[in-house]
């Protein structure tokens, strides 16, 4: 699914910071990458989203065996990758149901699914505002204007259900939530769980992977992945800290 | 052309027209304006008001007055007919024309029909059309206007008449290479309330010069919204006085989007204390159009209260321009005015002017404003992209976002938004470079 060979990224003009990161992900696989703040955690998810500012100056990224980076950001969205947003983007006056069908729309286009009308829309965002406990309201504002940081997160999760994407990239997802939301969250991540899926989490904390086990853990430090382990990796880090994969927090 | 050779053929123009059923005031009046419109000239980049506007369009050419309607159909209309209206005037070429107009069932106090028809049957409705400023003013436009305009409509409620259901102008242009002068008017008398939309269109080259002479008595309220789409090719200069009496309400809202040289001019001046008015408005702009807004607005009277809040975007190489003033006289204290100008500029070679401008000689008052130009937000159209939304649709979303975000302005009026948004998103079809 997704093939990561010693990619070296920077911000543009700027310094280096993933330094030769590798990785490797199957279909149905779940992996989470931890690292201390400032081990470029932010800049991978950026890199392989498409998110303008960053330079990738050496190595390679391939996503179902096609080169992800000559790939436009809405091009690979549309191609089956999401990110869910560490800070969830507020946009006033785009109302969020308009914008979600645009979005679901463009993915089905692609897929060579037809269009929804709105009946069919509604039901089926419906049934996943459920699935996160969002209010039906949320619908007719704009999109995050107004959401509280657990609402925002939720409809990241919310947006990921609607669109199915084959690659999900959940950047620092658990970030800011309260319990209760954590469990919303995990929920929405768990339910979309499935053999085709692979979803990539990027976190700090190992307080998500009791909700959402993972099949592999990865530390990140230095813009490099320094140790890959099962999902024990976790817990032995929350114990022992980064401070034994140096460029501390 | 020299100063002179560019007006002559106005000049030529004003001597050579009809105006044998005339009553003697207004003959007198136009020979007034005529003779300060050959005084004054164009306006030239010297004066302020005009230093950024650029009217070559209006120069390489003379556009002498058309002197009938083209040829219309309602299906050339249809684009532009707002259906929520329950009365319509339909000028072509500066004429009225009766075929396309449905004036529709009108409530006791409240008269309207086309200005040729008000001066025919009820002439003392237009003795506050021509105004002092149109013989001693520095308008030339407006002064041009009074001395050549052949028609126009009037909208006249009687103290306490109410209409439920909106007026709608068209005003539409096609005459190549000539020029319509229309001269509205809408008087509303004490405790009486209407809307008006006004709509501009047309096809090819053409000029438009609208003069609007509005007065809103003493309590009554006036929604008033234009649509300026003239064609691409057209120029459209439109000036609107507007008086407001004693505890009035006035909301004014532009949505500019067409023409190659268009310019909205609103003077305004509270006559009367505790008035309120909402000057609001859109402007998008595109290819090589010239697109400006120029408000006046007069607080002359105390406990006044201006709500101002344009909008535009330039992409291409066209140019936008804001010039707003708000003045406070010394004794029109409790004034709470305040006015913003949000500008995005789309295009490297795209240009925006933004001038802001109070004069307070007050000091009890309450007075901000402020103008901000920028371009779109990378990180929502980065949001917006990364759903797999293509990067033009998403211009075109944040676009959209930032006209509707003033067109809400519009309260209580939900049709009244919906037909603008329709209009805007059709200009958004063409694309956001």
């Amino acid at each position: 699914m997704l093939e990561i060979k010693n990619l070296h990224a920077r911000i543009s003009e700027g310094r280096e910071i993933l330094k030769g990161v590798d990785l490797t992900v199957k279909p149905g696989e779940i992996h989470a990458i931890m690292g201390p703040n400032g081990s470029g955690k932010s800049t991978l998810a950026g890199v392989l989203s498409g998110k303008p500012g960053y330079e990738v100056t050496e190595g390679q990224v391939l996503f179902q065996g096609r080169d992800l980076l000559a790939m436009a950001a809405d091009e690979r969205a549309r191609d089956g990758v999401f990110l869910a947003f560490q800070y969830p983007v507020e946009i006033p006056g785009v109302n969020n149901m308009y914008f979600l069908r645009a979005a679901l729309n463009a993915v089905r286009k692609r897929r060579g699914e037809s269009e929804m009308d709105a009946g069919q829309f509604l039901k089926a965002v419906r049934a996943k505002l459920k699935l996160l406990e969002l209010g039906e309201d949320l619908l007719q504002r704009g999109v995050n204007v107004g959401f509280s940081g657990g609402e925002k997160k939720r409809n990241e999760i919310f947006q990921m259900a609607m669109l199915e994407p084959k690659l999900a990239i959940l950047d620092e997802t658990d970030s800011g939530l309260d319990i209760d939301a954590l469990q919303m969250v995990s929920r929405g991540i768990n339910a979309l769980r499935a053999p085709e899926r692979a979803i990539v989490m990027i976190t700090h904390y190992q307080r998500l992977l009791e909700h959402v086990v993972p099949d592999r853990v990865h530390v990140l430090s230095g813009g490099r992945i320094v140790k890959s382990g099962g999902k024990e990796l976790a817990l032995e880090l929350e114990q022992t800290g980064y401070g034994a994969y140096g460029d501390a927090a | 052309m020299s100063a002179l050779a560019e007006i002559q053929p106005y000049v030529e123009a004003f001597k050579a027209r009809p105006r044998a059923a005339e009553p003697a005031w207004l003959k007198q009046r136009r020979d007034g304006a005529m003779q300060r419109f050959a005084e004054i000239g164009w306006p030239t980049r010297k004066q302020e008001a005009w230093r950024f506007t650029d009217l070559q369009p209006l120069q390489r050419a003379p556009f002498p007055p058309a002197s009938a309607a083209s040829l219309i159909t309602a299906a050339d209309l249809a684009p532009w007919i707002y259906a929520e209206a329950a009365h319509r005037i339909v000028l072509v070429d500066g004429t009225f024309v009766p075929e396309l107009s449905t004036v529709g069932a009108l409530p006791e106090g409240v008269w309207l029909g086309s200005t040729a028809q008000t001066l025919r049957d009820r002439p003392e409705l237009l003795n506050g059309a021509l105004r002092e400023t149109d013989t001693l003013g520095a308008q030339p436009f407006v002064a041009l206007n009074a001395a050549l305009f052949t028609d126009g409509f009037v909208l006249a409620l009687e103290p306490n008449a109410v209409l439920d259901r909106a007026v709608e102008i068209v005003h539409f242009g096609r005459a190549a290479g000539r020029s319509a002068h229309l001269r509205n008017l809408i008087l509303l008398d004490i405790g009486s309330r209407a809307t008006v939309i006004e709509t501009f269109a047309g096809e090819g080259t053409y000029w438009t010069n609208a003069v609007g002479v509005i007065a809103v008595g003493a309590g009554a309220a006036l929604r008033h919204v234009k649509l300026q789409d003239e064609s691409g090719a057209a120029i459209h200069l439109g000036h609107q006085r507007v008086e407001l009496g004693r505890d009035a309400r006035y909301e004014n809202f532009t949505l500019s989007l067409g023409g190659r040289l268009a310019r909205t001019d609103i003077h305004l001046k509270f006559d009367g204390e505790g008035a309120a008015c909402g000057l609001f408005g859109a402007t998008l702009l595109r290819g090589e159009q010239e697109g400006t807004i120029a408000t006046v607005v007069d607080h002359a009277t105390p406990r006044c209260v201006t709500r101002e809040y344009y909008k535009s975007v330039a992409t291409d190489r066209a140019h936008g321009v804001f010039l707003g003033t708000i003045g406070v006289r010394p004794h029109a204290q409790k004034t709470d005015a305040n006015q913003l100008s949000k500008n995005l500029l789309l295009g490297a070679r795209a240009a925006i002017d933004a001038k802001p401008e109070l004069e307070i000689l007050a000091d009890d008052v309450k007075c901000s404003h402020g103008a901000t130009v920028g371009d779109l937000d990378e990180t929502a159209l980065f949001y917006i992209e990364s759903r797999g939304i293509p990067p033009v649709d998403a211009r075109r979303m944040l676009v959209e976002a930032f006209a509707a975000e003033v067109i809400e302005r519009i309260e209580d009026d939900t049709a009244m938004r919906a037909h603008l948004g329709r209009h805007v998103a059709r200009w958004l079809a063409g694309g956001v470079a």
